[in-house]
């Protein structure tokens, strides 16, 4: 271990070597490690009045946990309906997304890497990208426009005859989903692309020759070819509508509430600071759940997902 | 969306559309918590640049250096924070700099409590993460031997960390930073939460679009697409000609002279050529807006709104009075019908359908009586009770609000409820016997 050390300074010089060391150090400890444990620590506290955080009266208790279970601290008789409904609706919701996006990608990702030429491939890309650069809750703001009672699509769909009344988008989530595909829609393309690019493209054409049928190329060389790409893409859409604040906000319903906006009001409207932690907690549970499925699923490695 | 912020109409929407305006811009520069807001953003931006850009760069050479067996649980945390959600990462930072605070015994308004600092460190977070990346790609292509090479020539660690390490990095560091600050700037689930009171452009614009919005967002996103397109344009002529020198150079070297002139010039990429036409077909639709009589415009459209309000409630009012001719017509229908009554069972089926749930023939009847609604005596006073009373309502709410947008809507709901009612009292009535 000494001699790792000193090897280490030998090859970096003492400045250097400081740098490197005082940087990650303070990253991975107190910008990652340490909060996300102290966030562990106080979710399982009692609720009490901030003054008195690291007092007698901040005891260890699970009763925010049990109220995300049945309502109430302190029976069991009952479950917590609403929070429980919200959670996995968000959990459904969030895995819904993920698939839309798998299916409007996968082709447009394809299209990029081995049909498209040249400038009309950068056109195509920057148009992906442009939109990317508005801020989050305008792009959700403009698909409220969209979708809205007296909207652009309320307004098409009318005008050819096909519906006689304002369809409530917003009402019935379409907004939402729509909103939420739309903006994670590059994590998906650009992973895939990226996979799908270094396939060699003899492969296909020799599949082609040998009078194999589109589909089962696809199925065959390009999707298991893509897989990575795939895996990656769908765990960062997967995380990222299921932690999402903003778009709910926006555009959901009045009857739908985000599992994020939860904890939003357990921190900023009923002050309870304990609960909203626990309940983001079992957020970032629910995802590296997720993540881990999916790598079980697709049998990659976490390093070939943050990419 | 974009189009929204040059309509007149006071909701940021397409249809129906009113006057082409540029007013929604001059509402947007004059709002201060806005302003505020992007001041603030900006700062903070540059301080998670400052912050984040060391850190991916540490984190990315720690990488290379830490031992083979810790690598992958180095490399799983250190990539953790992009997987875990916002809101999450934002909580934790807020809880653990507060603990922080309260043992050193520092005061609420010391920089523990500080939106900024706060704020700046919980961004860094996970937009260190996205930096390291960069650093990982570009250093991919690092040969070491070069780093050996002046070491063994006599130079300083720090002399080639500075003169071979950092220029190689130097494009890395550039797109970092770019990276860094836009993440920064459109970060709403970490900064909700770590912003405190501080407010940045992405806390003002959620508050403004969950309680009451206008078309001045709508212009703030154009100024936005023109200010990226632009960006975009110049990044792209740029990298044109980055590709063209490397070209020439290879060329040169290979003393080849002949082809330099076969290349296509950039002002000829399709790419471009859209993004040009969409800034000047932009930029150009905006100065006409300022050159043409927006006022005289809005003056017809108020003036067009009245006449339609006034013809609808002329309309209205000349169906109620046909309705009340009708009522007075079936009331004497009614009258007689009564008399009949008194001879034998003509004109009650229905309520006839209601004891007789045996017999097939009323249900039968039923639907016949839904397509003509007028044979119902008590349904009929009904609907003249709820038009009536619709536009008496509605008449002076329509000349009191002209600019509401969402009169309109109420104009052409209010009568149709009334009818809907009535179809639904009477469908439940004569379906009860049906279901029976």
């Amino acid at each position: 271990m000494l001699n790792y050390w000193a090897n280490y300074f030998t090859r970096n010089g003492i400045g250097v070597g400081m740098f490197l060391l005082a940087a990650v150090l303070l990253w991975m400890v107190f910008m990652i490690i340490l909060p996300q444990l102290y966030m562990v620590d106080f979710s399982l506290r009692a609720n009490v009045p901030p003054p008195k955080w690291g007092g007698e009266e901040h005891v260890y208790t699970l009763e925010h946990y049990k109220y995300l279970l049945y309502g109430s601290s302190k029976s069991a008789e009952q479950f917590n309906t609403i929070d429980l409904s919200v959670f996995g609706r968000t959990i459904l919701a969030a895995v819904f997304v993920t698939i839309i996006d798998l299916c409007l990608c996968y082709p447009v990702a394809y299209y990029l890497a081995h049909v498209a030429r040249g400038g009309w491939a950068r056109l195509m890309i920057m148009s992906l990208i442009i939109p990317f650069w508005i801020n989050e809750i305008l792009r959700a703001f403009s698909f409220k426009v969209l979708f809205g009672t007296s909207g652009l699509i309320n307004n098409a769909l009318m005008a050819v005859g096909l519906i006689d009344q304002p369809y409530d988008f917003v009402r019935e989530n379409v907004a939402l989903y729509s909103g939420l595909s739309y903006a994670y829609i590059l994590l998906m393309i650009f992973p895939i692309y990226n996979a799908i690019e270094s396939l060699d493209k003899n492969q296909i054409e020799a599949a082609r020759d040998m009078g194999s049928p589109w589909w089962r190329i696809h199925w065959r060389i390009v999707l298991p070819h893509a897989k990575p790409g795939i895996c990656s893409g769908s765990t960062m859409v997967f995380m990222l509508s299921a932690g999402a604040l903003a778009a709910p906000q926006v555009l959901g319903g009045p009857s739908s509430l985000w599992f994020t906006q939860i904890i939003y009001k357990a921190f900023n409207n009923s002050a309870n600071w304990a609960r909203g932690s626990a309940y983001a907690l079992v957020l970032l549970l629910a995802c590296i759940i997720f993540v881990l499925l999916m790598m079980r699923i697709f049998k990659v490695k976490l390093g070939e997902i943050a990419r | 969306m974009g189009i929204t912020a040059f309509n007149s109409s006071a909701f940021p929407r397409v249809t129906p559309w009113e006057c082409f305006t540029v007013e929604w811009f001059s509402v947007l520069a004059e709002d201060k918590r806005l302003l505020t807001g992007l001041r603030n953003s900006l700062f903070i931006g540059l301080g998670v640049v400052c912050l984040s850009v060391p850190l991916g760069l540490a984190g990315a050479l720690m990488l290379t250096q830490v031992k083979e067996r810790v690598r992958p649980w180095y490399y799983t945390i250190v990539i953790s924070p992009i997987l875990v959600p916002g809101v999450v990462l934002g909580i934790s930072t807020l809880l653990f700099w507060d603990r922080v605070g309260v043992m050193f015994g520092a005061s609420r308004d010391s920089f523990f409590y500080n939106g900024f600092f706060l704020t700046i460190i919980g961004q860094s977070t996970f937009i260190a993460a996205y930096t390291m990346l960069v650093f990982i790609s570009r250093l991919q292509r690092f040969e070491t031997v070069q780093e050996e090479a002046a070491l063994d020539l006599g130079a300083t660690h720090w002399q080639t960390f500075k003169k071979i390490l950092l220029p190689f990095l130097a494009p890395a560091i550039a797109s970092a930073s770019v990276l860094a600050f836009l993440a920064s700037f459109e970060n709403y689930n970490t900064t909700v939460f770590t912003a405190i009171s501080t407010s940045t452009i992405t806390t003002v614009l959620a508050s403004k679009v969950r309680y009451g919005i206008d078309p001045s967002i709508s212009a703030l996103a154009v100024v936005i697409v023109v200010l990226t397109l632009i960006g975009a344009a110049v990044h792209e002529i740029l990298k044109r000609r980055e590709i063209a020198r490397s070209k020439l150079a290879a060329e040169v070297a290979a003393g080849n002279r002949l082809s330099i002139g076969k290349q296509t010039p950039w002002y000829f990429d399709p790419a471009l050529i859209m993004i040009f036409l969409i800034v000047v077909a932009g930029v150009g639709t905006t100065f006409m807006a300022g050159t043409m009589g927006v006022e005289e415009c809005k003056v017809a459209v108020k003036t067009e709104k009245q006449r339609a309000t006034q013809e609808r409630i002329k309309a209205l009012r000349e169906r109620n009075q046909a309705k009340r001719d009708v009522e007075a017509a079936q009331q004497a229908q009614e009258a007689e019908q009564k008399r009949e009554e008194k001879e034998g069972r003509t004109g009650t089926e229905n309520f006839n359908s209601i004891f007789n749930t045996d017999n097939l023939a009323p249900a039968e009847d039923a639907p016949e009586t839904t397509g003509e609604p007028e044979n119902d005596p008590s349904r009929t006073g009904t609907e003249n009770f709820n038009s009536i009373f619709s536009t008496d309502n509605l008449a002076p709410k329509d000349d009191s609000e002209q600019e509401n947008g969402e009169q309109d809507k109420k104009d052409e709901e209010a009568p149709r409820t009334g009818t809907e009612n009535f179809n639904n009292i009477f469908d439940t009535d004569n379906l009860a016997p049906k279901s029976d």
